[in-house]
């Protein structure tokens, strides 16, 4: 049973209206928003077809929520799910689209493509006009390599890419179409070469799409968005249905998402929104903004609440975090300072008595080290620190964040040759690429079906909820070993007049693991014959029989769309084809987003022992006893100081332009009208750059349980240790020393 | 034969010049006294000739050709059994050169060349494609060209249907948008299209369902002629399921109704699921007028009350009140254990149903599984699980494409092998499932092994040419045996140098090889099926194309023909597929494929009640079957409120429909996760939902 502390308790107490909380890390945000959806659901006298429309970024939830209504729909004989509806943003966009898709120009089919379909999309219409126009380079490279065949050609292209994508995001987000901007173009008096080239490339792309009956996940908001607007009597049916809506993570919702769900409440609806802007990590170049959050707060006619009370982290690891809110708001640079990067309240620990304590404070575990080290030197001393700690803490997590997946990569390495154990939640999350990679060792088997060797791995999969019992482990290895060694596998997989499994328990009498033989050669059966289904099909039948896990299914049905889709543009494309593919996503080769991809889907408890990397992006919602933070340098967390470099200012552009941020600008000219100034976008893209980096600093911080290790490294050559870092540090230091001073007195 | 009631009875009786309404609700016994009908009429010595059945979907006259069928001793040539399509395209045949002129079509000499539903995209495509390409048409829509083809189609039939002229599609459509829509200028796109597409047709005499019907509509019932013939022929109708048929037919049967001497019409009362396709129940009942004798069977002979009060309750919690109501409390007849993910679900299903086969001794024809829609994944769980418990299924799935159907592809990939000269060899990968599926016996693993030792140079090796003799036991020489009989069988057609029109291949290959025992399609029914489906849809094909090939040279028979069903054609719908197996076994069938079926049944399965599918329609851009039916007033906005009352009445009327074909207990299959991951909250789910709730508050209540 929920036992709510006071702060908790006055969000409870919520009935209707407005209401906007501001949330600590760890202050059990998600946990009180699902007690009071049970709550209302059990009170509201609900019309047929009325719901409390829940949304969050986690599809973990969805879980926790049914389990607490349970008991209330039990009572009156009902069937579960009644009275309410989990969705994240995407999949509640979906639901708006899917319900009135003709509007849009769709059809009940439509497909949504993936990243990385959108990007092959994206990088044709590029290519295509690059093509067309050898000249575009002229205007943007450096004098250096303006010249250079290989920037002009290939650089160029990646940078052009890029910006596109950035641009075509935010054009879709300030709902104009190829052919708005083509009109807005043509009646604009000043030069705008980037959003020109980026209209262009825009409306290319946007014809591939249509052809091929699909949407992005932009689309899919801005249509939803559209449909909501042009179509009033819908707007007001699901008014009328979704009589909460009960928003998690609010701080992550883009302008347009808020505009949604805005839509949505409507004029005296119910709208109960809880988040933390201090978390607002998404990347730049989208519109979610902490301010929105901030803002609707402290609206008129808003209830405000907080929630800053966390047991999360020990009391030294809270103030660390609280004084960079303060240093933030006192920020050296004052454009970074006005953006108000993060903001109070602070966290503060859980009152006396409070069923989830503040772990017992240890200054000493909470280490920012000084020294510049070598890239090198920095992963093997935070690897040799994990080896030690985890040997005295067997039991313990413990995670190395990143603040890129390539320095996960490094990381990764490292762990291996210290043999470490580890898990690593990179490019796709694992879980991800372990459903991806299960698949693809059946369609591998399937189209090789004489192969013991790939039997046995499927043998592996088939098994793959037990991978937790070291006994099940021990068994599953020694059989699949077996299964490796069959020599003609039709004898175990469509005996006719030979059956291995009889010989085999002729040799082990009574041995009971060939019941489970029998039964996975059943399956195995089934799944030869399903061979000759479209893909599609197969994956979902075989997906219905190996994964019990939501995300997984959720996941696999994506891969299900994906292949046919793959099938669809390259009709020879084969069951050993489709393997390949997916063994490119399992092993990272290929971006893929599952619908497992988000932090409701790893559990860091679920891997005692062992020593997890991720990025920092990832770890958001998660903890862990022990956290290092790494590469803190001013690479990674520029703070725009003169001597820091931007990742989104490429070398080979000119007068230090960051295009995404310049295209940008010259889209936002075209429709305000107000002039465009080269160089000013690409300065203040550093300052939104800045701050974002504060916030995810912050989150990295408020990830640790008990023990916190920050270090930096010089990267290649020139990084120096980032100022905010330089700031902690100094005043940890400080605080440590007053400690020292003050203890002999006590 | 069954004996009748009274009321029945009363009926069946009445004089042979009596134009009789029968109304009542499904299972009340209206079918049986239209069959017994007819027996008396050729009992009482009316010619067969003179006797027209009309009905909206040729599955219904099932009951009819069965008591037809043994009939030996009666006068005058056969029963007529007609829909609308099958009788205005026998009339405009016989008509031809009596109107071909005036209907516009620009070689009235030459004969009228009539599309199937794949024709018509085959030609569709043809004609209107380089128009869509150059014109940047339909740029905001999404969705890709056959089913954008199939909607200009569709507009097309329901103009024809309903009794408008096609050159209005696009305003219609128009004026049912609310303003403000960005997308209103994509019918304007439309209707240039179909304008186009009519054109090609005439000049080319092409007849697609929506030309034919018009033909028929203006030109030959308009023809003093025709009409006189018709009339004279036919003096007896009976017309079953009227309410499933639209304006057209409607229209028709008033008019032929005036000459008749006697007809019976059966009408449904709260029915009319077809509307999607065109179905006017309201626009039906202007027939009652015409008859002298107006009678009702108001008693279902198939549902018991719990049955029958959960109808009227379903019925009820959307709005759709029903006359005949029940006492019992309708969750005796309501089935359910809710699960978390779908493939529990599929498999509680397959157990229950085995239990009430197995345990219960219930006929497995009476025990149906339906779903809104049937995927490829869902019907193979069903059936792995029926199969394991031994329990005997069937499938029926219409408006698939071939190239989706196993059976089809298995025939295409050996096509291919017969055709080199195609330039097309299958990929090794499609020649291991074609070995798989039509060899009887031969699973992947060997199927497998046979394609890496013998498929070489795209040709199938003896299997003597297996390397080593171990090897050829591992294949087992029975399997062997069987694979050498396929493969010279292809070889010698390669060797004899005949290319056989691309049907008549199937066809030999099908007849002469895959059908008999020891092949993949010996005892398959469906496989079977699909065959005879590939060879009639290729020989439609051939004949249209031969025709065509008067106007246009640039035609190559079977290479397009195995083109076309690679780019996914949509398949035409064929008799057979509708024809119940004399072989007892559970159906598996989407719910409206069932009803069309017109069979009661014990029990009933309805699965994922969470999908939206059980009560909203297609959602297609590019047309809309309300604004464009009879009813609908011209001008009038479809609004959200019209979309809702929309969806409510289908789904009350679907339940009702199919709650009227259920004699004992309804089953439903519920999982909290649909087949993608998702909770669906559809709107049966939310009615099953509404009702339990109701009945518990009344029960604390009471």
């Amino acid at each position: 049973m929920f036992k709510p502390r006071p702060k908790q308790a006055e969000v409870l107490a919520y009935r209707r209206g407005y209401m906007g909380v501001a949330a600590a890390p760890g202050s059990g945000k998600t946990a009180t928003l699902s007690y009071l959806a049970a709550q209302l659901l059990a009170e509201t006298e609900l019309q047929d077809g009325q719901e409390i429309l829940i949304v969050t970024l986690v599809n973990s939830a969805v879980t926790n929520f049914t389990r607490q209504v349970n008991e209330y729909i039990k009572s009156d004989g009902l069937l579960p799910g009644y009275g309410y509806r989990v969705r994240t943003l995407h999949g509640l966009a979906n639901d708006i689209v899917r319900g009135r898709p003709t509007a849009a120009g769709l059809d009940d089919q439509f497909i949504i493509v993936d990243e990385r379909e959108s990007n092959g999309i994206l990088a044709d219409a590029v290519e295509a006009w690059v093509r067309r126009d050898a000249e575009s380079p002229d205007e943007y490279l450096a004098p250096d390599y303006a010249r250079k065949g290989y920037y002009r050609t290939q650089k160029w292209t990646e940078a052009l890419t890029e910006t596109a994508r950035n641009f075509i995001k935010q054009a879709k987000d300030d709902l104009l179409t190829p052919a708005d901007l083509r009109d807005l173009l043509a009646g604009c008096q000043g030069e705008l070469p980037l959003a020109e080239i980026c209209a262009e490339i825009y409306a290319d792309y946007d014809r591939a799409l249509a052809y091929r009956g699909a949407v992005d996940f932009q689309d899919l908001i801005r249509l939803a968005l559209k449909a909501l607007r042009e179509e009033p009597d819908y707007l007001a049916s699901l008014q009328r249905k979704w009589v909460f809506i009960l928003e998690d993570e609010a701080q992550d919702s883009s302008r347009l998402q808020e505009e949604i769900l805005r839509a949505l409440a409507g004029e005296g609806g119910n709208w109960a929104r809880v988040g933390d802007p201090n978390q607002a990590i998404f990347e730049t170049f989208t519109t979610a903004d902490p301010k929105y959050l901030r803002a609707f707060i402290a609206s008129d006619g808003v209830d405000g609440r907080e929630l800053p009370n966390s047991g999360r982290s020990t009391r030294s690891i809270q103030t660390l975090a609280n004084h960079l809110i303060d240093w933030s708001l006192a920020h050296p640079q004052r454009a970074i300072r006005e953006r108000a990067p993060l903001s109070r309240p602070y966290i503060q620990p859980t009152p006396p008595g409070d069923p989830q304590p503040n772990p017992p404070d240890n200054p000493e575990a909470v280490v920012l080290v000084a020294e510049a080290y070598s890239a090198t030197k920095e992963a093997m001393m935070v690897v040799e620190s994990c080896k030690r700690w985890l040997a005295e803490n067997p039991g313990g997590t413990a995670a190395i964040l990143v603040a890129r997946n390539t320095r996960g990569s490094e990381i990764v390495k490292f762990l291996r040759q210290a043999g470490l154990p580890y898990v690593e939640n990179l490019n796709s999350s694992s879980s991800t690429r372990a459903v991806v990679g299960a698949l693809a060792r059946l369609l591998a088997y399937l189209a090789d079906p004489k192969s013991a060797a790939k039997l046995a791995e499927v043998y592996r999969v088939w098994r793959r909820d037990e991978r937790d019992d070291p006994a099940a482990v021990a068994e599953i290895k020694s059989m699949a070993e077996a299964l490796k060694r069959v020599r003609q596998v039709e004898d175990l997989v469509a005996p006719r007049f030979s059956d291995w499994l009889d010989d085999a328990i002729t040799q082990a009498e009574g041995d009971e693991r060939y019941d489970g033989l029998r039964h996975f050669r059943g399956r195995v059966g089934a799944w030869l014959r399903a061979a000759e289904m479209p893909i599609d099909q197969l994956i979902l039948t075989i997906a219905g029989d190996i994964f019990r896990d939501v995300g997984d299914i959720a996941t696999a049905h994506i891969v299900a769309l994906y292949l046919a889709r793959l099938a669809d543009t390259h009709p020879l494309t084969r069951l050993p084809e489709f393997a390949a593919e997916l063994f490119d996503i399992a092993d990272n080769r290929r971006r893929f987003v599952g619908l497992g991809d988000d932090e409701g889907q790893f559990d860091p408890d679920a891997h005692k022992g062992m020593v997890t990397v991720t990025t920092l992006h990832k770890a958001k919602g998660l903890e862990w006893d022990r956290v290092y933070l790494i590469s803190i340098n001013n690479y990674d967390f520029p703070s725009a100081d003169a001597n820091d470099s931007f990742i989104g200012e490429k070398w080979f552009i000119r007068d230090e332009l960051n295009l995404s941020a310049e295209a940008l600008a010259q889209l936002a000219a075209l429709g305000s009208g107000r002039p465009y100034q080269e160089g000013a976008a690409s300065l203040d893209a550093r300052i939104d750059y800045a701050a974002e980096r504060l916030r995810l600093l912050y989150v990295g911080i408020t990830r640790a349980r008990k023990a916190l290790t920050i270090t930096w490294n010089t990267g290649r050559g020139a990084s120096t240790e980032a100022t905010p870092l330089v700031a902690l540090r100094t005043f940890w230091e400080e605080e440590r020393r007053k400690e020292a001073v003050n203890e002999p007195q006590r | 034969m069954i004996e009748l009631s009274k009321g029945q009875t009363e009926i069946l009786e009445l004089p042979l010049d009596r134009r009789i309404w029968l109304e009542g609700m499904a299972g009340g016994g209206k079918t049986t006294v239209a069959v017994r009908r007819v027996l008396h009429l050729l009992a009482s010595g009316v010619p067969a000739e003179s006797i027209l059945i009309f009905v909206p979907q040729r599955s219904l006259a099932q009951p009819y050709i069965r008591a037809l069928r043994g009939l030996t001793s009666h006068r005058g040539g056969q029963v007529s059994i007609h829909t609308i399509g099958s009788l205005s395209l026998q009339m405009v045949e016989t008509f031809w050169f009596l109107i071909a002129g005036q209907a516009g079509f620009k070689h009235p000499q030459d004969l009228p060349n009539f599309l199937s539903l794949e024709l018509v995209q085959y030609f569709m495509t043809r004609a209107i494609e380089p128009l869509v390409d150059k014109r940047d048409y339909f740029s905001s829509v999404r969705i890709d060209r056959p089913r954008l083809y199939s909607q200009i189609v569709d507009n097309m039939n329901k103009a024809a249907l309903v009794g408008f002229p096609i050159s209005e599609i696009g305003s219609r459509l128009k004026s049912a948008l609310a303003s403000g829509v960005e997308q209103a200028h994509i019918f304007d796109d439309a209707q240039t299209c179909a304008m186009a597409f009519r054109q090609y047709c005439l000049k080319h005499n092409l007849l697609d369902f929506s030309l034919q019907l018009e033909v028929f509509r203006a030109h030959v019932w308009a023809a003093p002629a025709a009409r006189r013939y018709l009339r004279g022929r036919y003096r007896h109708l009976i017309v079953d399921g009227l309410e499933e048929d639209n304006p057209a037919s409607q229209e028709f049967l008033k008019d032929l109704l005036e000459s008749c001497q006697s007809a019976l019409i059966l009408y449904d009362r709260d029915a009319g699921f077809r509307r999607f396709l065109g179905a006017d129940p309201d626009s039906a009942r202007r027939l009652r007028e015409r008859c002298e004798v107006k009678a009702t069977l108001e008693d279902s002979f198939v549902m018991g009350p719990e049955v029958s009060a959960l109808g009227a309750a379903l019925a009820g919690q959307l709005g759709v009140t029903v006359s005949v109501e029940s006492e019992a409390d309708p969750r005796r007849a309501l089935i359910t254990v809710a699960h978390r993910y779908h493939p529990e679900m599929v498999d509680w299903v397959a157990e229950q149903a085995a239990f009430l086969a197995r345990e219960r001794g219930v006929p497995p024809n009476e025990i149906v599984i339906l779903a809104p829609f049937l995927s490829d994944a869902l019907r193979f769980g069903l059936v792995d699980g029926l199969e394991r418990r031994g329990i005997p299924w069937r499938t029926h799935r219409p408006s698939r494409a071939l190239r989706d159907e196993p059976a089809a592809r298995t025939l295409l990939t050996l096509a291919r092998l017969a055709h080199p000269q195609w330039g097309l060899p299958p990929t090794d990968f499609d020649v291991v499932l074609a070995l798989m599926a039509a060899i009887d016996g031969l699973d992947l693993v060997r199927a497998k092994l046979l394609t890496e030792m013998l498929y070489r140079e795209d040709r199938l090796l003896q299997f003597a040419e297996v390397h080593s003799t171990a090897m050829q036991e591992r294949i087992t020489f029975d399997l062997g045996e069987r694979y050498d009989r396929l493969a010279n069988w292809l070889n010698r057609y390669i060797d004899g140098g005949r290319a056989d029109a691309i049907d008549i291949f199937f066809r030999r290959i099908f007849g002469g090889l895959l059908s008999r025992a020891g092949f993949g399609f010996h005892d398959d029914i469906d496989a079977g099926n699909i065959s005879m489906n590939l060879v009639d849809s290729a020989r439609e094909f051939r004949w249209a194309l031969d025709f065509m090939s008067r106007y246009d040279a640039q035609i190559d028979l079977g290479l397009d023909y195995v083109k076309m069903v690679d780019r996914g054609v949509i398949a035409n719908s064929y008799l057979r597929d509708w024809i119940a197996d004399v072989e007892e076994s559970v159906l598996i069938a989407p719910a409206y494929t069932f009803l069309l079926n017109n069979r009661p049944v014990d029990y009933q399965f309805w699965l994922n009640i969470g999908s939206e599918g059980w009560s909203r329609r297609l959602y297609q851009p590019l047309t809309h079957p309300h604004v464009l039916s009879r009813g609908w007033p011209p001008g009038a906005v479809w609004s959200e409120d019209d979309e809702q009352a929309m969806n409510r009445l289908t789904l009350g009327r679907l339940l009702l429909a199919l709650t009227r074909r259920c004699r004992k207990a309804v089953y439903l299959g519920y999982s909290e996760l649909s087949e993608s991951g998702y909770e669906p909250r559809g709107l049966l789910l939310e009615t099953i939902q509404g009702l339990l709730r109701r009945l518990a508050r009344e029960e604390q209540h009471v």
